[in-house]
């Protein structure tokens, strides 16, 4: 999914005015002033993340030249100028699912003459197609995107319209004669020019050239889904098409929008206009005329009286919440053709073959934050399924000590975004020092996808909320899948042991449904306890990772004083902490070692702790206060759990307040070391 | 103009189905109902949607978010209690501008239901409601006609005045809200569209317009596995998923992604598997429908029945299938074909019959071996006796 938005007002190009009035007034008139298109654009895309931040761009309309910038990366880290007095643009951001996310693959896409500027959300399906004919006709692709054939197509085709029109009056400088000859091949319907449309009077390299004409020809050629915005060097208008994807007009005073979704633009109007499939429009400041089949139409005028916000949460209050019940649907998807139960065996598209793993002596997981717990679960089950030692190091304390063979050591980087900086840098020490990498990642083409040797994707989806919830367990199942893949081809796993191991997986989305389903007693509970002096989390084994992360969330979201830590450490020291003000959450499930957990559960009850358990184990039901019962599913038992300490952090800080998908002082990615 | 689709309620009488999901949300050949009723709605060209939700109003969101995938706008405003379908109705008033359609989440139409409502709203106003014929109208809200006016709506009487039936799909204007408002509630405090429209049917003021497309409804249990079935034969089969090469599997069918289908094993025509199910070597699936996570071991039978999520049906299980008499709330539906109903997360132990007409409750266990039959509560366990 992409987003996509195009800008543009009619006041004179120059250092525009402030947008200080920005803030918080709702004006009905939208904003005006020039060189606004820059903030607007920038702005729509932050609104539309959601929809994608692998990569993002701007284009911006010149007299003579549209200028683009253009990168991977989420919005925030694109390289932009201050200011550009351009009053009419269009951006995109990115979320590829096939496809490197590079920065020549970034939108905008332009032609070969730098003068048409595309963004496009959806496939077109006979790209290659129509590649090999513009490649044939001599037009230079400059990425691998099925868009980019659309300003080839375009420049093609109003290089024709400009040679009928002038009757071979003015030529451009690059005078491509191969272009005009495709554009003739895909050309055959008479222009119909009435209508309200009203020439530019402008001096770019395709002068008068009827812009929309030639886009209806040229989506004409189109097969599959389409949302796209157009501009053209020198034209003060943007010009759009709509075919199977969302596409809406934002209608404003003296500026008017196109985007994907309202959101991109709510802030400035609630004016707005759907376009419907098959749709061409023109946009400028102030008009907006749509054709369809050949004929100019009036699409109807709309106030959208809702709040924007709240349109792309469907429904939840914030994304985090939205994304904890997103859970089962990615773990699905992180399951999806790779488990086969029958021969006890995973189908990975990594290139980790027997002979190399056989070699490996110990495999290190580097991460930070929510990934490095992900990486602590997952030590165990590499431990116990795969027999293979295993160390987790958080990646901004990583070096390649001594001690070790960087021949027969495989260092494995858990990361989100494949962004993060810390992990990215603990990934090239280990690559430096001749080991071979692998990255665990949600992000196809990220830079820790790209650099490390292999990726593995977890397929969890976009994650908006700062706090990471349904990651992580796609992460810890990721793992698990890497687990039986390691396991097996070092012999160290047996089948059978393998395919009970893929029963849990497969398994896994319907437990954690239940915990969901569950979500109103966690509420409850959540309120119970919500004004507490200090939350201790603890488990043993796989317990004590997701203790960790539990804590973690409660810490982040909710800012509360919360620590985690292996249950047997309670003795050791926190216990003098632990009062009847001081609730205790623990794992008490297969592979948390609930026996031993009980001991130091009764330890605390003695003091007069709140004892909150998440629990398989029959004989804890005694000795807690609340107890909220888990599936039974093996060793994935306290992932399951860790659903609920998640919905447990999260109830707790809603009924703080606290500003829960942006947490102060953090940041989704933290691209800085 | 916006659709204002009504998907708050939980549907009872289909339990235990319903006891984690609302009823718009049952799956019918891998998607819920509600998804048909959205899909009519795009195709009739209305891309502002507005769902009145409530109960597990969780599931409805977390399957459509803000209907990006459909191309639409979804919003949503939330029915605390579900006091009667007017009352949904209302819930929406600050979420639409002038006149709007309403649909039931829990019906499919075709487009042309909403298309023709929009039509007629716009040239007469409102009301404006959807009838069509049945051949059972005693079951539903019977209305008569004088011409396209409605004379008199009555709810499932005992002696049915005509063969049109409410379809369900209405027009109205704002004016509606005062309406609903004025709406005395009945004695369990709710106000339904019918008692609303009453009200206007008094001044001729409801227009009808006639639908005779396709229109399903899901009352009970045995309909799911029968809707499913015409809606398999309506749009044909989707295989995703893993299936052995040596099973066997008839059209139409539904195989979801990440589903796994083992050697020798059978799927005969309507079967729909969701989304990461698993059955096992040698079963055999006729009429069945099972919803995602649920697993289906080696050589188990499963006839004329609904597995419901993550559950588990034991190798050689055998559940029977078949015609057979149901009571349900007092009533006795016979010859209805319910092989069984396994709940969510419910286990059926390896060898154990099911007899026709079993409903197993979400979370209940059954011992391997037994013979079941009846309804067996949620969180039960069945032993050998």
């Amino acid at each position: 999914m992409c987003g996509i938005i195009g800008y543009i007002s009619n006041e004179d190009g120059g250092n525009g005015r402030d947008d200080e009035h920005g803030g918080g007034e709702r004006a009905d008139g939208g904003p005006t002033g020039g060189g606004r298109a820059l903030p607007v654009l920038v702005d729509g895309l932050r609104n539309l993340e959601y929809r994608g931040y692998d990569s993002a761009g701007v284009a911006l309309v010149e007299d003579d030249a549209v200028a683009v910038h253009k990168q991977q990366g989420v919005i925030d880290d694109l390289a932009l100028p201050d200011a550009h007095p351009a009053t009419c643009g269009v951006g995109h951001t990115r979320w590829s699912t096939h496809g490197k996310p590079t920065d020549a693959n970034a939108h905008p896409h332009t032609d070969c003459t730098g003068d048409v500027a595309v963004v496009h959300n959806g496939i077109i399906e006979n790209y290659d197609h129509l590649r090999a004919e513009l490649e044939a006709a001599g037009h230079a692709f400059s990425s691998e995107t099925d868009t980019e054939v659309v300003p080839h197509l375009l420049e093609a085709e109003l290089a024709a319209r400009r040679e009928a029109a002038t009757d071979g009056g003015r030529v451009d400088e690059d005078g491509d004669a191969g272009g005009a000859e495709s554009a003739a091949d895909g050309d055959g319907e008479p222009v119909d020019d009435v209508g309200p449309y009203r020439t530019a009077s402008t001096s770019g390299g395709f002068g008068d050239v009827d812009v929309v004409a030639a886009v209806e020809a040229v989506v004409d050629r189109l097969e599959g889904s389409y949302a796209v915005a157009v501009t053209v060097a020198g034209r003060e208008e943007l010009v759009v098409a709509r075919q199977d994807s969302p596409l809406v007009l934002g209608l404003g005073d003296g500026a008017n929008f196109v985007a994907s979704d309202v959101t991109a633009f709510v802030e400035h109007t609630r004016e707005v206009a759907y376009l419907e499939d098959g749709d061409v429009a023109r946009v400028t400041g102030d008009a907006v005329d749509v054709r369809h089949d050949g004929a100019w139409v009036e699409r109807d005028r709309k106030t959208v009286d809702w709040e924007a916000e709240a349109a792309e949460k469907g429904g939840y209050d914030h994304y985090m919440l939205k994304e904890i019940y997103e859970q089962p649907g990615a773990l699905r998807q992180t399951l999806s053709g790779r488990i086969d139960e029958v021969a006890g065996d995973v189908d990975l598209d990594v290139d980790l073959p027997a002979d190399v793993l056989a070699d490996v002596e110990e495999i290190q997981l580097v991460a930070c934050g929510t990934s490095y717990h992900a990486g602590l679960y997952a030590r165990r089950l590499l431990e116990e399924f795969a027999d293979v030692r295993v160390t987790v190091e958080v990646a901004s304390e990583y070096e390649f000590t001594g001690g070790r063979d960087p021949w027969e050591t495989l260092v494995v980087a858990v990361t989100q975004s494949g962004e993060t900086a810390d992990t990215l840098s603990a990934m090239r020490k280990a690559a430096k020092a001749g080991a071979r990498t692998l990255a665990v990642t949600n992000t196809v083409g990220s830079t820790a996808a790209r650099e490390a040797d292999d990726a593995l994707y977890i397929r969890a989806g976009p994650e908006i909320g700062v706090a990471a919830t349904k990651t992580f367990a796609a992460q810890v199942t990721a793992l698990s899948l890497l687990t039986v893949h390691v396991g097996r081809r070092r012999g160290a796993l047996s089948s059978e042991r393998a395919s009970h191991l893929l029963e849990n997986l497969r398994g896994l989305p319907g437990a954690v449904q239940q915990l969901l389903d569950a979500s109103d007693r966690l509420q409850a509970v959540a309120s119970e306890y919500v004004d507490e002096d200090a939350y201790f989390f603890v488990g043993r084994q796989l317990g004590s990772a997701v203790a960790l992360e539990g804590a973690l969330k409660l810490k982040e979201i909710a800012y509360v004083h919360a620590e985690g830590f292996p249950s047997g450490e309670l003795k050791h020291g926190t216990l003098a902490l632990v009062t009847e003000d001081t609730p205790v959450l623990t794992v008490l499930t297969e592979g948390a070692r609930p026996k031993e957990t009980l001991n130091n559960v009764k330890e605390v009850e003695s003091r007069g702790a709140p004892v909150i358990g998440f629990s398989s184990y029959d004989a804890a039901a005694n000795y807690l206060d609340v107890e909220i019962p888990i599936p039974d599913l093996g060793v994935l038992e306290p992932l399951v759990a860790n659903v609920g300490l998640q919905l447990f952090a999260y109830h707790v800080a809603n009924e703080l307040g606290r500003a829960i998908d942006k947490p102060r002082n953090l940041a989704k990615s933290v691209t800085v070391e | 103009m916006k659709a204002v689709v009504l998907a708050a309620g939980e549907g009872r009488r289909l339990e235990p189905l319903t006891n984690r999901r609302p009823k718009p949300m049952l799956p019918i050949a891998g998607k819920p109902l509600l998804e048909y009723v959205l899909e009519a709605i795009v195709d009739a060209g209305i891309d502002e949607v507005v769902f009145v939700v409530g109960y597990a109003r969780d599931r409805i969101q977390t399957h459509f978010g803000d209907g990006d995938d459909w191309g639409v706008d979804v919003e949503y405003v939330v029915q605390e209690k579900q006091l009667g379908t007017a009352h949904a109705v209302a819930q929406a008033e600050a979420a639409v501008n002038d006149a709007f359609v309403v649909l039931n989440g829990d019906r499919i139409i075709e487009p042309s239901a909403v298309t023709s409502v929009a039509e007629r709203l716009a040239r007469d106003g409102g009301p404006v409601m959807t009838v069509t014929r049945s051949a059972d109208p005693g079951a539903y809200g019977v209305v008569e006609l004088d011409g396209d006016r409605v004379v008199d709506i009555e709810e499932k009487p005992r002696e049915a005045a005509s063969e049109l039936i409410n379809a369900g799909v209405y027009g109205f204007e704002r004016s509606v809200f005062d309406a609903i408002s004025e709406t005395p509630p009945d004695d369990a405090g709710e106000r339904g569209i019918p008692d609303t429209l009453a009200g206007f049917v008094a001044d001729g003021g409801v227009s009808a317009v006639r639908y005779g497309g396709l229109w399903e409804d899901v009352s009970h249990l045995w309909d799911v596995t029968r809707v499913t079935g015409h809606v398999l034969d309506r749009d044909g089969s989707t295989r995703d998923g893993d299936v052995a090469e040596t099973a066997s599997v008839a059209d139409p069918v539904h195989v979801g992604a990440g589903t796994s289908v083992d050697a020798n094993a059978t799927l005969r025509r309507g079967c729909s598997l969701g989304e990461n199910v698993s059955v096992g070597a040698n079963a055999v699936l006729s009429n069945a429908v099972v919803l995602a996570d649920a697993v289906v071991e080696d050589g188990a039978v499963v006839r004329d029945a609904v597995v419901a999520e993550n559950a588990h049906v034991g190798a050689n299980a055998t559940v029977v299938g078949g015609e057979t008499d149901v009571l349900v709330d007092g009533n006795l539906y016979a010859d209805v074909r319910l092989g069984a109903v396994v709940g969510d997360n419910a286990t059926v132990g390896g060898g154990t019959t099911v007899a026709a007409g079993t409903v197993l409750g979400d979370g209940s266990t059954v011992e391997a071996g037994c013979t079941v039959s009846g309804r067996v509560p949620s969180d039960t366990e069945v032993r050998r006796g």
